[in-house]
């Protein structure tokens, strides 16, 4: 008798090699962030590079230290994180076309089910962050934590991408179609814009100031920067690494006790 | 021990707006190695007896078992001994046969060398080997519903339950599933499908419960049915479309069915010459006249007091000439 069940890991590593291969077979979607991502690392650089890079060098707008590129790479990583919320889309296409259902009908863990898409949401973030660190040290950028500042980098990309993911998985879920997780999508813009975007937080006025400080994403901006620019800084790295488990633990469980409404048997 | 056991099964549905009674009790057994039909228009609650009885879906009243097991308590060992194809279940387009086989099988808890195996045996079973390796976003509607019913049978079911499992497809896919339901169920699975389609259920069941409007309206084997229409069934049409209405007043129990005239009758043959005298001396020229065995439409014609409408639009562009022997033309019906 075929009719065993798979050991939760098992499970976990079939369905998300399964989202793998839906993912490697429309290398087409994942074009857009990756662009929008990099657009924002050349317009930027290219429209404030020369008043806030090199020629800032000994004037009070000089927050990038002589370097941009390593000022505003953070925003496109942060950018590149949102391919995590692909990982929603990927729960509601299942939904929508019947594979939820038959899954449900085998007994495989719902936590399985869950994570999957949340891991592939993650490692598609860690690509686009790598793509996005490529082009960024091609256009000079340089960290003062030399190689193994790209990496915790990178990590800092993977943690922000699994909070976004589960975010998206959980408001998926939550509204149970294609148009509602877009509609969540938009969460990202107030995040990256209310916050230390284009200047250091010193410098927004108002009440941009106060929404930056309540902005989680104004810490794990910060502490990519702190790598970037001024090495390892505990002050300024740890308040991101703190937030960004925050939000990556909260989001978790979003998603967890969300994925409960489409286990109701009604 | 039956293969399944349902008694007295509700299913109410709340809404914010509204509360629907999908399921109004409904209660039948199936015995182990019997191809079961539960027959209904759409909406009678068939799919969801099935999701039901397939633990995908709470009971609201009632009680169901599959091999013995609550499918309510033991929904885990349920699921292990039954295979479903619903009819909205769902493959995953980007994925070959064989992938989707292959991760079926895994996720069933087979080693990758067995994954591998049954990958093969069941890619054979459904005829889908020479297309294995294309991607099901590729297959015609027929290959998918081979692939749906296949991936039901990995973990090797007892009990199979199919939702339609021909709805849609064109009469020469039709039959191939057919075909393999019937091997399926010569190897020893229970099959309980839910079907439209008259035809379906007179050529594949051993058994048919009927339901409509969520409860069941009659069960038994489909000559018994049949037999409780009591007799055959005599139909004429006529050169003038009204002169049906008024050879309804003629003949006691004559019904009209669109621009039929049907009376039911023991010896239909017999009572031909009969009925076409009536019809001459009242100078009503009769077009075509037919004696048939009842169907299972004038079988659920009796028991609900209207007809099973099971053709969508799509499909009678396609298949008008496969349906007609169900849709009461005369002297086209299958006489099982």
């Amino acid at each position: 008798m075929y009719n065993q069940q798979a050991p939760f890991f098992t499970q976990l590593g079939i369905l998300t090699k399964r989202l793998l291969l839906r993912v490697i077979r429309r290398p087409l979607s994942e074009l857009p962030n990756l662009f929008i991502s990099a657009f924002f690392l050349f317009i930027y650089d290219g429209a404030l590079g020369r008043v806030f890079g090199s020629s800032a060098v000994g004037t009070s707008l000089d927050f990038a230290q002589g370097n941009f590129v390593n000022f505003i790479l953070p925003v496109s990583i942060i950018s590149a994180s949102l391919s995590g919320s692909a990982s929603g889309f990927y729960i509601i296409e299942d939904i929508e076309s019947g594979v939820f259902k038959r899954y449900q009908g085998m007994p495989i863990s719902k936590w399985a089910i869950i994570l999957a898409p949340m891991c592939i949401g993650a490692i598609r973030v860690l690509v686009q962050a790598s793509l996005i660190l490529l082009i960024g040290s091609f256009i000079g950028a340089d960290p003062a934590t030399g190689f193994s500042g790209y990496l915790a980098v990178l990590g800092f990309g993977f943690l922000w991408g699994l909070g976004f993911a589960g975010y998206s998985v959980a408001a998926s879920v939550k509204s149970g179609s294609s148009q509602g997780a877009q509609a969540a999508s938009f969460f990202f813009f107030p995040a990256l814009f209310l916050a230390p975007t284009f200047v250091p937080r010193e410098a927004l006025k108002g009440w941009l100031s106060t929404a930056a400080a309540f902005n989680p994403t104004t810490y794990v901006i910060e502490a990519i920067r702190g790598i970037l620019i001024e090495g390892w800084v505990m002050e300024v790295i740890l308040p991101g690494l703190i937030v960004g488990s925050i939000f990556a633990l909260i989001t978790l469980a979003f998603a967890v006790t969300s994925a409960k409404k489409i286990y109701e048997k009604g | 021990m039956k293969a399944v056991e349902a008694i007295n099964l509700h299913k109410t549905f709340t809404t914010k707006k509204e509360t629907v009674e999908a399921v109004k009790g409904v209660s039948f057994e199936v015995e182990k190695g019997e191809i079961f039909s539960i027959l209904g228009p759409n909406g009678a609650g068939k799919s969801t007896t099935i999701l039901m009885l397939t633990t995908l879906l709470g009971i609201t009243n009632g009680k169901a078992s599959i091999m013995g097991l609550d499918v309510e308590k033991q929904d885990k060992e349920v699921r292990k001994k039954i295979g479903v194809a619903l009819q909205d279940t769902g493959v995953d387009a980007l994925l070959t046969g064989r992938e989707l086989f292959y991760t079926t099988g895994r996720l069933w808890g087979l080693s990758k060398e067995q994954s591998n195996e049954r990958t093969e045996e069941l890619l054979e079973l459904v005829g889908l080997t020479e297309s294995a390796d294309r991607r099901v976003k590729t297959y015609s509607g027929g290959m998918k519903r081979r692939l749906d019913l296949g991936l039901s049978l990995v973990n090797e079911p007892e009990v199979l339950f199919l939702d339609e499992p021909t709805t849609g497809l064109d009469p020469r896919s039709r039959r191939v599933i057919w075909d393999e339901i019937k091997r399926l169920n010569k190897n020893g699975v229970t099959i309980i499908l839910s079907t439209q389609y008259l035809e379906e259920a007179d050529e594949l069941s051993d058994r048919i419960l009927i339901i409509d409007k969520g409860v069941v309206v009659t069960e038994g084997t489909s000559d018994e049915l049949k037999s409780r229409v009591g007799g055959d069934v005599v139909t004429f049409t006529f050169q003038k479309e009204e002169s049906v209405q008024i050879a309804k007043t003629l003949i006691e129990n004559a019904e009209v069915n669109e621009k039929e005239l049907r009376i039911t009758v023991k010896n239909g043959a017999e009572h031909i010459p009969i009925f076409m005298n009536t019809f001459t001396q009242s100078n009503l020229n009769v077009k075509s006249v037919s004696a048939n065995k009842p169907t299972l439409d004038d079988v659920f014609l009796k028991v609900t007091g209207s007809r099973l409408e099971n053709e969508t639009p799509a499909e009678s562009k396609q298949s008008k000439q496969s349906k007609r022997p169900s849709r009461g033309r005369p002297g086209r019906r299958g006489s099982r």
